[in-house]
């Protein structure tokens, strides 16, 4: 004979202002297998656990139903105190009177207290068909895939390795370093980025628990959490990585030269190149598209000047395999095109730059020595206006949110600007300054008083041509006047966009992304680092505008959630999910094809009754089946059902109202 | 419009900078001063953007406001700022400046505040205190407003807030040497 004890909370007033709980209760008690009914202020505090306990033990109970909020709030809770008295965690069953019934129903209390007392009869009729049910486990591969082998990428890599936990990094260009590499100095503290950032490139290329694949990409992701398989790209670079020393004499004789996108086209590169000197690895690749050997078959001077005959021009993609327990996405961004705004005049005027141009110029490694120039005619610009955000929160043109650094990557540029070009002067176009992080409002202070940079308040409305210079024309709103800028050079701080193969990714992946391609997390607050996938994490940009600390910080919390992924030999998996009865099953496969998780899979078990041909039957993969039921629905003969909502739990339910 | 990008150096700014002794480089407009300002609802163009023009290096228009000769000294926002800019001293610097570049606001009422500044100065030039009596005399010749506030002069009598007698300090020479040195310190710097 069942026992059941049902618990029915207040949860301050949120339930208990809408419902009358005291009639609850004494409704609950009428229900025949009722042993127990009480209320509490608070059933999930501690004294209210106890109250659970006490009664499991004193009124001998075989279920116990919590009437309060929804169980993804504290199912895991009741569910502990369960077990903390000595029962099988799975007699629980939570009515979810508060989201379903006091919140929806604030205006009429009568009707909400009859429907919670109908949502208990209901949780207590289920829980009389609740069958005892044990955790799973499920092994585990203990090795992390990250994707990107920017900032983000790296420092989850080497977090992870660290913890002695294998890691491939699949990196889709020639070198790790991502756009850090780029940088000439980075704000609040003007470190050089490239110090900041080699020595941990080269950790990376060293560490011996991280497997480096570059000029890769990962184009398959198979299985489930702990027990994925990767399939990663290897794009033909056509030398050989292992014999060649890097020593450069294949780059200084190619005779085509490309726009260099690492110094964002401001000059050229080799067909064969390695994108700057720190490179990591240190090996040039061939560029397909444009060296002439690939293209024509004429040329060869690489091959013919390489001394180690690295070069092989009949190189292929090459397809390599991995078993992976978890994955680190770390794709980062790219700069968003400000070729909407016309009244700027982009790509009319050569002296309009963005940012990332800039940042290139002013770099140490940069094409131009660090001197900032016109691109127009080379001269070194005294007076360069920066327009601040271009895309940004402009939802006519551009994007509705903040980009977050470009307020800081300015007042970093008016300084870099200040320290190169010492008779100039800065011109800054902003709506608002954010500077919101340790040392940045000082960092924008220390760039505005240094400098002596003019800050206007306001957006540019238009650029014009005159004689060799461009007018800029806003408003400064703190005087309330339009003012124009007689300006050697423009930089537009050009708003922060997702990498643009993000949302091919994701659905690769299995992952969700916005709607302007960046990652969703899980939870913007509680989960921002997991994605809705188990054992997919998030860092950098890829999930939102990020800077480097943001950035960093959050590779390493992804780093955590891997480790403690990989803590046991096993993971652990709730055992609500689908069996398969072989006696009812005919093998029509339905079930397989409606699986979202591609968790089941068909088997040959023999005939029985003394025949010896097979019969095809259903198995699922407990590991990847998360109990989502479309099985369940689908399955003809009724054959599979799924523990924790078997067919008996629901019809009890149903019968219940 | 305002025109920028001509000059590279704001040399107006720099003038301001060196005779207030603040850098105006410092504000970031957020207003205290100017919601704290008992006088501003007056000024032509309110502290906060006074400051701005100075660092937009808008010369003649700071000239012409009238805001710098309405500041009372009360350093009432100096005393709020949250940048510690001595906001008085930057007003009194603009001031200073205007008058050595002989800048004369055509305001009436910017007119009458240097006129009454100049005679101020020149009382204690003379007598090392103010003589108020003499004050209002000589300021409503000068203003040609000869009959001003002068039905509360019977009243102010009777009070015994107008002394009759000429007030002069003890050693009003010593003050009078003291205006010279200044003046000779202003000529060589």
């Amino acid at each position: 004979m069942a026992r059941v004890g049902v618990f029915v909370c207040f949860c301050g007033a949120n339930i208990g202002d809408f419902v009358d709980v005291p009639a609850v209760v004494e409704e609950a008690k009428k229900i025949k297998e009722v042993k127990y009914a009480i209320d509490y202020k608070y059933v999930c505090s501690d004294p209210g656990q106890q109250m659970i306990r006490d009664a499991i033990v004193q009124q001998r109970l075989t279920s116990v139903v919590v009437a309060a909020c929804s169980p993804r709030m504290h199912e895991k809770t009741f569910r502990k105190a369960l077990s903390d008295a000595g029962m099988n965690p799975y007699l629980l069953e939570v009515a979810n009177i508060r989201e379903h019934s006091s919140w929806v129903h604030q205006k009429n209390k009568k009707a909400a207290t009859g429907k919670s007392s109908d949502l208990i009869r209901m949780a207590v009729a289920k829980s009389i068909a609740n069958e005892q049910l044990h955790e799973i486990s499920v092994p585990v591969t203990k090795r992390a895939l990250v994707i990107g082998g920017g900032i983000a990428g790296i420092q989850a890599a080497l977090d992870i390795a660290d913890a002695r936990i294998p890691v491939v990094l699949v990196e889709k260009s020639p070198s790790i370093g991502g756009k850090m590499a780029q940088l000439d100095e980075t704000f609040p503290t003007l470190d050089c980025s490239q110090c900041i950032l080699t020595p941990k490139m080269v950790d990376v290329a060293s560490h011996p628990f991280i497997e480096l694949l570059p000029y890769s990409e990962v184009i398959e992701l198979d299985g489930y959490v702990g027990n994925y398989k990767a399939k990663i790209k290897r794009k033909a670079s056509y030398v050989n990585f292992d014999t060649c020393t890097g020593c450069g004499a294949c780059w200084l004789k190619c005779p085509v030269k490309v726009p260099n996108e690492f110094n964002m086209g401001i000059d050229k590169r080799k067909a064969i190149y390695s994108p700057f000197p720190q490179a990591v690895p240190n090996k040039p690749v061939i560029d397909a598209e444009h060296c002439t050997m690939l293209i024509k078959g004429k040329c060869g001077i690489c091959a013919k000047v390489c001394e180690k005959g690295s070069i092989d021009y009949t190189m292929q993609d090459e397809i390599v395999e991995r078993e992976i327990g978890a994955v680190v996405v770390a794709t980062g961004y790219d700069l968003w095109d400000p070729k909407p705004y016309e009244e700027y005049g982009v790509g009319r005027f050569k002296d309009i730059i963005n940012s990332l141009e800039f940042e290139r110029m002013v770099s140490a490694n940069g094409p131009t020595g660090g001197v900032p120039v016109r691109p127009s005619d080379g001269k070194v610009p005294k007076n360069v206006v920066f327009i601040q955000c271009v895309g940004s929160r402009d939802e006519a043109k551009g994007i509705e949110y903040c980009s977050k650094i470009c307020c800081m990557y300015t007042a970093k540029h008016t300084l870099l600007l200040h320290h190169k070009v010492q008779d100039s002067h800065a011109y800054v176009f902003y709506m608002d300054i954010r500077a919101a992080g340790k040392g940045y409002e000082e960092f924008v202070k220390r760039a505005q008083v240094e400098t002596g940079a003019t800050y206007l308040r306001g957006r540019a409305s238009k650029i014009y041509k005159k004689g060799d210079k461009l007018m800029v024309q806003g408003e400064d709103a703190q005087i309330g006047q339009v003012v124009e800028v007689e300006a050697d050079l423009v930089v537009l701080a050009t708003a922060i966009y997702p990498y643009k193969d993000n949302p091919d990714l994701a659905r690769l992946l299995g992952i969700s992304y916005d709607k302007y391609g960046f990652l969703s997390e899980a939870h913007p607050k509680l989960r921002p680092v997991e994605t809705a996938k188990a054992g997919i994490f998030l860092a950098g940009c890829t999930q939102a505008p990020k800077d480097i600390p943001d950035s960093v910080a959050q590779a390493s919390a992804t780093a955590a959630k891997v480790c403690g992924l990989f803590a046991g030999d096993t993971m652990k998996k709730d055992p609500m999910i689908a069996h398969v009865n072989n006696e009812f099953c005919t093998g029509c496969q339905n079930c397989v094809n409606v699986c979202p998780y591609q968790a089941i899979v068909t088997e040959e078990i023999p005939l029985g009754y003394g025949f010896k041909e097979l019969r095809t039957v259903a198995k699922i993969n407990e590991g990847v089946c998360q109990g989502c039921g479309s099985c369940v629905a689908i399955c003809r003969s009724m054959a599979i059902d799924l523990a924790g909502f078997t067919d008996m739990q629901i019809i009890n339910e149903i019968v219940a109202i | 419009m305002i025109a920028l990008g001509q000059q590279i150096e704001n040399k107006f700014l720099t003038a301001v900078n060196r005779k207030s002794g603040s850098n105006i480089l410092e504000c970031y407009q957020c207003g205290k001063c100017v919601s704290t300002c008992p006088v501003s609802d007056f000024m032509d163009f309110p502290p906060r953007e006074i400051m701005q023009m100075v660092k937009l290096g808008m010369k003649e228009e700071t000239y012409m406001a009238n805001s710098m000769w309405f500041c009372l000294t009360c350093a009432a926002c100096s005393g709020r700022c949250p940048r510690e800019i001595d906001i008085p001293r930057v007003m009194e610097a603009i001031r200073h400046l205007a008058i050595e570049e002989n800048v004369n606001s055509d305001n009436p009422k910017v007119k009458q505040i240097r006129i009454f500044h100049e005679i101020f100065l020149d009382m204690i030039k003379h007598y090392g205190r103010n003589y108020e009596l003499r004050m209002m005399a000589e300021f409503n010749i000068r203003t040609r407003n000869l009959f001003k506030d002068m039905h509360l002069a019977p009243k102010a009598l009777l009070k015994g807030k107008i002394p009759l007698g000429h007030e002069k300090v003890k050693s009003a020479k010593a003050i009078q040497r003291m205006f010279r040195m200044a003046e000779k310190l202003e000529k060589t710097k």
